[in-house]
């Protein structure tokens, strides 16, 4: 016992005081009461944060419950069919699998054939010109209205070279471009950080795949080096694509998912 | 100096409550109300500011952190040692080396963010990048959650450590486990430290303070340490051997020469020879404990030569250190905690030889010079054989003498008691030493209660005190009132009285005079002089005054005269030799023109002549003299208040403004001429 507990050293030498398990018991015992009063009196953020706390306390109790539960409850037995089990009429009969394998071979060399763009965010909602495009006025009395602003998040290549400002029709400002994605790898179920190459395309239409504008749903080609990816052939991928699944002017980052 | 005090750390919340404060934080010191109407700059400020302010405090709760707890390699090595064993050191490092990388994090994600914010277009994008800025802030936090927790735990452990200042004058206890260590810092100190009959009972290092020669001494209990290798012992062990490394104290190396505790001595001296080098430059002491048990001259031939061999190595640190061999006594030392034998005698020899070793240390620095400079001890030598005790003269002698003869004389009331019978027979009593105006009065009884009043009531310490002065006050007055009756004292002669009743006279004139002035409103004395309207202040007057007093007015009079521009022109005297003519003009012409003067100046004349005040004169509209004279009254005392304090009447000359100035200039674009 180093020199400083005090509380603990006294405790060896002279026992707890006489009434303390009592007063313990009892603290505990009005600790229902009291977290009561505050459930009833805590307004606001307090409340709210209190309440979900309580929420999952409360799911958490009930689930060791029904964990405990369930070595004593009795249930019916799991009905699933195992795999190659036949019923007893069928049981003389010999099986033969193979045309269905030939015609499941085929099925799914279509499948992938058509799947090719097959993606996981199939419908994206359209985004109106005027969302996408902010108005500039330019012009000595500002009176010109020729000159547009993105204001979605936009991949401007490193090779990128400006036109001179006057004749910019188009201005993607720095504030929102990026280079880097959050990507999902769906089957190894993580996320990497990787940089983007390209916008492939945009499904709202070609003049935003032109100028690198990513929405939800666009696709884009991010550099997977870093995961090593073989192909078939034995070459290392080093482009990939991807779906943008959220809308990265709102969220301020780009997640998207690897198309596989 | 630097102060080792690690109980001032401030407490490390845990992730999820890091992220509770600041977020509670941030919504309550932040504006809370927004609307979609605002204009979209002030939306973007609005949420800018959130996240700001939720970086900044982040970043000053994680610097906090950063900044109090200590950088090993910045405190004395002792402690960085101490902490190292404790906590290991590499560990602690990167725990608040991930403090730093979240803050900078932090930093950067809210840099990102604002920039963003500044394009953004409504209120539910700001809104959604706010929420996800401060998410990744928290999600920062979420993840240094291991590193906070091990820095509370730190913080608590390193908050009860005991405050050893690596410093000052130190005496290091250590020695096997069992020796009985902590039974002799019990002896010395007040640290009570716990001791059981078993090995590490103590495990940790405990401090206690001891004095000598009016000096503090901090005295260290450390841990018993097992003779083996420094790679095999444990943090306990450690906790001593880092003490032994880096305090520059009198170590005191405990011997338990009986053997009770479970080592033999030749154990013991193996552990003293393996640790030896930590005893380097340092005053070594060691302590022969338990002796009631086994003497020192009980123990067998073989173990006498080990404790003399430690005995020489201990014998060589003195050697080493003041270059001289000394006498062999306060190195081996022999005591007895139980019966107490020999306990102070340690603590003396350690003390002195501590002492002697710093003062040594401190006369070899170099910045000894500097005050020696400054000191001269005069030793004066004896410059013969006379003996030169201190005088003291007889009569100082005697009277120290009579003084505590005296001082034995008196007899004390417990004396009396035991005279006359002891307690309960003999009462004592309390009147006797009452200090009175008359010794009589001491055995008087006092009531308490007299007239059903109680006596002490009325009682005033200070009652005669007061009479008195009241008294004195009185006296003083009366012989004034004495002085004042003495003027017409009949010791005057008649010229003197005649004097004097001039001056009476006089003053009581004054008086008169000062009354009525102040009565009447109109002579008030701030309306100047000029004004002096019932003309006082004549020549006349003068002349008069001053043959009063006995002189020549004629002089004065003249000069006065000669100044005054002279008497203005009379209207009466004039018109008094007019009249007839104009009453002439008035039957001559009887022209229309000059009838209507002629009447006006006849209404002045009129007017101007003397008419007591109350005559009624007809086309006043009074009814009688008696109405007129009170209206007369209620007029003079409606203007005697505006008169007295001079102020300006209805009668006053008025220069009106004819061409106010805000009227007269500036454009007239709006408003009128004379109305603006």
């Amino acid at each position: 016992m180093p020199q400083g507990d005090y509380i603990e050293l006294h405790r060896k030498r002279h026992g707890y005081r006489h009434d303390h398990f009592e007063r313990k018991r009892k603290k505990e015992a009005r600790e229902v009461h009291k977290r009561s009063a505050i459930a009833q009196k805590a307004l606001g953020l307090k409340g709210k944060m209190f309440a979900k706390k309580r929420y999952a306390e409360k799911a958490q109790m009930k689930k060791t419950l029904a964990m405990h539960e369930e070595s004593s409850s009795r249930r019916k037995v799991d009905d699933d069919v195992h795999e190659g089990a036949v019923p007893a009429y069928l049981l003389d009969r010999e099986t033969t699998t193979r045309a269905k394998v030939l015609s499941n071979t085929i099925k799914q060399k279509r499948k992938e054939k058509a799947g090719k763009w097959e993606v996981p965010l199939p419908k994206v909602r359209p985004v109106a010109e005027d969302e996408m495009f902010r108005v500039l006025r330019s012009g000595k009395r500002k009176t010109k209205q020729w000159k547009r602003m993105i204001t979605k998040a936009t991949f401007v290549g490193p090779s990128f070279t400006r036109k001179p400002p006057k004749y910019e029709r188009f201005i993607r400002p720095t504030g929102l471009r990026f280079t880097k994605a959050h990507v999902t790898h769906p089957e190894l179920k993580c996320t990497f950080n990787l940089e983007i190459i390209g916008v492939k395309k945009n499904p709202n239409g070609q003049m935003y795949t032109s100028l690198g504008v990513m929405t939800r749903g666009t696709i884009i080609e991010v550099n997977v080096s870093e995961l090593g990816l073989v192909t078939p052939a034995g070459k290392v991928v080093w482009g990939k694509y991807a779906q943008v699944t959220n809308n990265p002017e709102n969220d301020g980052c780009i997640n998207a998912v690897l198309l596989v | 100096m630097v102060q080792y005090n690690f109980k001032k750390i401030t407490v490390v919340p845990n992730g999820k409550d890091f992220i509770d404060i600041i977020l509670s934080r941030t919504q309550r010191q932040t504006p809370t109300v927004v609307h979609k109407g605002y204009a979209i700059s002030r939306l973007r400020q609005f949420y800018m500011r959130k996240v700001k302010y939720t970086q900044q405090n982040f970043h000053e709760k994680l610097s906090t952190i950063i900044e109090e707890f200590p950088r090993l390699d910045d405190i004395h090595p002792f402690y960085g040692d101490l902490l190292h064993v404790s906590y290991n050191k590499d560990h602690y490092k990167l725990a608040l080396g991930q403090i730093n990388t979240a803050r900078n994090l932090i930093s950067k994600i809210a840099k990102d963010y604002v920039r963003m914010l500044k394009y953004g277009d409504s209120l539910y994008r700001c809104k959604s990048l706010k929420v996800a800025a401060l998410g990744r802030m928290c999600t920062v936090i979420k993840r240094i959650g291991p590193s906070l927790a091990y820095l509370e735990q730190i913080r608590q452990h390193m908050a009860r450590l005991p405050s050893i200042d690596p410093n000052t004058r130190t005496i290091l206890i250590c020695g096997y486990p069992n020796v009985g260590k902590s039974s002799f810092i019990n002896k010395i100190t007040r640290a009570d430290v716990e001791v059981q009959p078993y090995a590490f009972t103590t495990k940790s290092l405990f401090v206690g303070h001891t004095d000598y020669k009016y000096l503090r001494y901090q005295v260290i209990d450390t841990p018993g340490i097992l003779d083996r290798p420094f790679e095999d012992r444990n943090i306990i062990e450690m906790c001593s051997i880092t003490a032994l490394a880096h305090l520059r104290a009198a170590v005191l190396f405990f011997l338990d020469i009986s053997g009770s505790c479970g080592y033999s001595i030749a154990q013991q001296a193996a552990l003293f020879h393996s640790i030896k080098s930590l005893f380097m430059n340092k005053p070594l002491i060691i302590v022969c404990n338990k002796i009631d048990l086994l003497p020192l001259d009980g123990i067998s031939e073989e173990e006498k030569k080990l404790v003399a061999e430690m005995k020489a190595e201990a014998m060589k640190t003195v050697l080493g250190l003041e270059g001289e061999p000394s006498d062999d006594e306060g190195v081996l030392l022999t005591m007895s905690t139980l019966t107490e034998d020999g306990v102070i005698a340690v603590k003396n020899a350690a003390c002195e030889r501590l002492l002697n070793q710093r003062v040594e240390l401190k006369m070899k620095s170099k910045k000894i010079n500097d005050c020696l400079n400054r000191f001269h001890v005069a030793m004066p030598k004896p410059r013969d054989q006379k003996e030169r005790p201190p005088c003291i003269p007889p009569a100082v002698l005697e009277a120290r003498a009579k003084q505590a003869a005296e001082k034995e004389k008196r007899t004390l009331e417990r004396d009396l008691e035991n005279d006359n019978g002891g307690a309960g027979v003999y009462s004592a009593s309390l009147k006797k030493h009452y200090i009175l105006a008359n010794d009589e009065w001491k055995e008087d009884i006092m009531p308490e209660i007299l007239d059903g009043h109680n006596v002490y009531d009325f009682i005033d310490p200070d009652i005669l005190l007061k009479l008195e002065e009241l008294e004195q006050e009185e006296g003083l007055r009366q012989e004034e009132e004495d002085d004042d009756f003495e003027m017409d004292g009949k010791e005057l002669t008649p010229e003197e009285q005649e004097a004097l009743a001039e001056i009476r006279k006089k003053k009581s004139l004054l008086i008169q005079q000062h009354r009525i002035k102040k009565s009447t409103a109109e002579s008030r004395s701030t309306v100047p002089r000029k004004f002096d309207k019932d003309r006082k202040f004549t020549s006349e007057r003068m002349g008069r005054h001053l043959s009063s007093l006995g002189l020549d007015p004629t002089s004065a009079i003249n000069r006065a005269r000669s100044r005054s521009r002279g008497r203005k022109r009379e209207r009466s005297s004039d018109r008094g030799d007019n009249d007839g003519d104009v009453m002439d003009m008035d039957v001559d012409q009887p022209n229309k023109k000059l009838r209507m003067r002629s009447r006006s100046l006849s209404m002045s004349r009129s007017r101007s002549r003397s008419r007591p005040p109350g005559e009624v004169v007809p086309g006043e509209g009074f009814k009688d003299s008696a109405q007129k004279v009170k209206a007369l009254k209620i007029a003079k005392k409606s203007v005697k208040k505006r008169n007295k304090d001079a102020r300006r009447g209805e009668a006053d000359r008025v220069i009106p403004n004819l061409k106010p100035k805000h009227l007269f200039s500036g454009k007239r674009s709006s408003g009128k001429t004379d109305r603006r």
